[in-house]
């Protein structure tokens, strides 16, 4: 059964990216890391983090990707309806110290519930944000601003240091002591964090993606091979040790048939 | 303290350590969800019902919760029956407990297809019974000769062959057809035809429109069926399935007649759904003074 919403704002936040707030019919009470199925009538439904939470208010981050995504971008506009189902999945473990987050583009949704959620705890968090360019300056701003203290790499360097959310991880973890790393962003860049934790003998979770159908556990369609991990259900958030182990992680996906193919870069 | 019971079963051939498995579906086409099951007590594994083709499967949304069920309009997405044939082989390898393989076809001969690409599997079934997908699944139900006809076909592997029915239609005919055919036993029930419209979108909610009902809502149905096909075929084994949640309604079907109970639904709560099934029946079966849940099958006809 869904929750219908109606859409208070879409607004660009880079350019193939847009930030939808929503105004739920009832409070969602979701965890950071957790997820939420949006149904678009008629179009279709796709997995979304919750990038913040308030009240009856949500934020949702979305890329254009394909065909539901797409018409989001296209159509969806304040005054739309959309419905969700959620909250969804097992999110991140909200640890009390000092925590760095490190987020690639539009992997920073989740953390910045997470963000919200550490300084609630007491928690003193870092951000480390990897955009394209600084045309993504607003897809950082929420993290930044929630954060104690914001370091942001731009591809082009058009923002911040020229480089990856990687290079500002690694400096910062050569730097000082965390207590926790969490990660969000494309694998190849969270594997390369969670071995720079892991070495360092930092705790450390990273959120994934994989195509999810029914979003409950029940299909098989989100697993993550040799462990029999269900992105929907069993994460979307995963700790390293967990992750080293799911030879997947990194390299493959499963298409809507089931069949393993490589996970695009 | 519990008495040791035996919970050992047999189901036409098939050694299982308990009544317990897995219905097709939940696990997908994966290794690892199937290994997750069988550590948490499954007896034996159902495949995801496999098509000779691969098939994507319907579009999103394909669930829709229900305060007493779940509806699905999966579509039978799977890699086709090649790439599950791999599955079979790479879990015969690891696997101890039996491995049940789900056949879709519309002919005989597209049987024959698919079932040669999983013959390593321990047993056959036939899904004659998915309630939407056009011409694959329950479309059987209205044909009993056909269902014979595949019966025959997957005999020839020398497996055992169930053909799994649904609540629609003549399933005691379509039984008595496949059983004439020489399928070895039933398993009952699928989900139950059903779709849902949202009633401010208004429009239907399931990318596929139509789908199957199943979980707490379809569990008396299923006992009905099941009880009816142990009065009609009373030594057929049989695998209910149909919103088994815990072991109550594991016990109930075994009384109507299931010599075994397949869950699906119920896995939505975790894997560790099925070991509690399993110890239930245990305590249930000792409380009650048995030895083996053997003298429980079909004893609420007695
Ligand atoms: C738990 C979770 C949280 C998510 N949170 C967000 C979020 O906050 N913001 C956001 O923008 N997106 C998020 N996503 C991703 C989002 O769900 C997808 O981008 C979306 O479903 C795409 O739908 P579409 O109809 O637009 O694209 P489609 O038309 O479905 O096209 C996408 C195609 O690309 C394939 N594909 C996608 N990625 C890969 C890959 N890495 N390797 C191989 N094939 C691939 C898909 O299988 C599909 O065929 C999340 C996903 C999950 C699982
Ligand atoms: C998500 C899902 C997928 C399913 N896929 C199949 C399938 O591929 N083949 C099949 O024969 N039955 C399939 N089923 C039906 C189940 O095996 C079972 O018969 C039905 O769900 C009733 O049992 P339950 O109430 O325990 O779920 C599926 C059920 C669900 C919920
Ligand atoms: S999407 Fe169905 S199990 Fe995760």
């Amino acid at each position: 059964m869904y929750v219908g919403s109606e859409v208070l704002r879409a607004e660009p936040v880079g350019p193939d990216v847009v930030r939808y707030v929503l105004k739920l019919e009832r409070r969602l009470g979701s965890s950071p890391g957790q997820f939420v199925m949006v149904w678009v009538p008629r179009v279709g439904e796709v997995a979304l983090s919750v990038a913040r939470e308030e009240g009856r208010e949500i934020h949702l981050l979305v890329a254009r990707k394909g065909r539901v995504t797409g018409f989001m971008h296209d159509n969806v506009r304040e005054g739309w309806r959309l419905y969700v189902r959620g909250p969804l999945g097992r999110g991140f473990a909200v640890a009390k110290g000092t925590a760095l987050l490190v987020g690639g583009g539009v992997g920073v949704a989740p953390l910045i519930h997470l963000c919200a959620a550490l300084k609630g705890a007491g928690a003193r968090v870092v951000a480390a944000i990897g955009l394209r360019s600084a045309d993504y300056r607003a897809l950082a701003e929420d993290l930044a601003s929630c954060a104690d203290e914001a370091h942001v790499a731009t591809e082009d360097g058009s923002l911040g240091i020229r480089g990856t959310a990687v290079d500002v991880a690694e400096a910062l973890l050569s730097e000082r002591h965390f207590d926790f790393v969490y990660v969000c962003g494309k694998e190849a860049m969270m594997r390369q964090v969670i071995e720079l934790a892991m070495a360092r003998g930092v705790r450390v979770e990273a959120s994934l993606e994989r195509l999810v159908k029914c979003g409950i556990g029940v299909c098989g369609a989100c697993v993550l091979e040799p462990l029999g991990l269900r992105v929907c259900a069993d994460g979307p958030a995963f700790d390293g040790d967990t992750l080293t182990r799911a030879g997947d992680f990194g390299r493959w996906w499963h298409d809507a048939a089931g069949r393993r193919v490589p996970l695009q870069p | 303290m519990v008495r040791l019971v035996d919970l050992r079963v047999e189901l036409a051939g098939l050694e299982l350590r308990n009544p317990v498995v897995v219905a097709s579906g939940p696990l997908g086409v994966s290794l690892g969800l199937m290994k997750r099951a069988e550590e948490a007590g499954a007896a034996a594994i159902t495949l995801k019902t496999a098509t000779l083709r691969p098939r994507e499967g319907h579009p999103n949304p394909v669930v829709y919760e229900l305060p007493y069920g779940l509806l699905n309009s999966m579509g039978l997405p799977n890699p086709g029956a090649e790439e599950m044939g791999r599955l079979i082989s790479e879990a015969k390898a690891v696997m101890r407990v039996p491995l049940i393989a789900s056949v879709a076809a519309q002919s005989p001969r597209e049987a024959e297809e698919v079932a040669e690409r999983l013959r390593g599997a321990d047993a056959l079934e036939l899904n004659a019974s998915c309630p939407h997908v056009r011409g694959l699944g329950a479309e059987l139900m209205d044909d009993p000769q056909l269902v014979a006809d595949i019966v025959s076909a997957l005999r020839s592997f020398g497996r055992p062959v169930f053909v799994k029915l649904s609540a629609h239609g003549d399933w005691i005919g379509v039984a008595s057809r496949a059983l004439g055919a020489g399928a070895s036993g039933l398993v009952a029930i699928n989900t139950l035809k059903a779709m849902a419209i949202d009633v401010r979108a208004k429009c239907p909610v399931l990318g596929g429109v139509y789908g199957g009902l199943s979980g707490p809502a379809i569990h008396p149905v299923a006992v009905r069926v099941v009880y009816e096909l142990h009065r009609e075929f009373p030594d057929v084994p049989i695998i209910g399935v149909g919103g088994v949640e815990t072991w109550v309604e594991a016990a109930e079907l075994i009384l109507a007649g299931a010599t075994a109970v397949g869950v699906a639904t119920a896995l939505r709560r975790g894997f560790h759904v099925i070991g509690e099934i399993v110890e239930g029946l245990r305590a249930y079966v000792a409380g009650e003074g048995l030895a083996s849940i053997r003298e429980l099958v079909g004893a609420a006809h007695r």
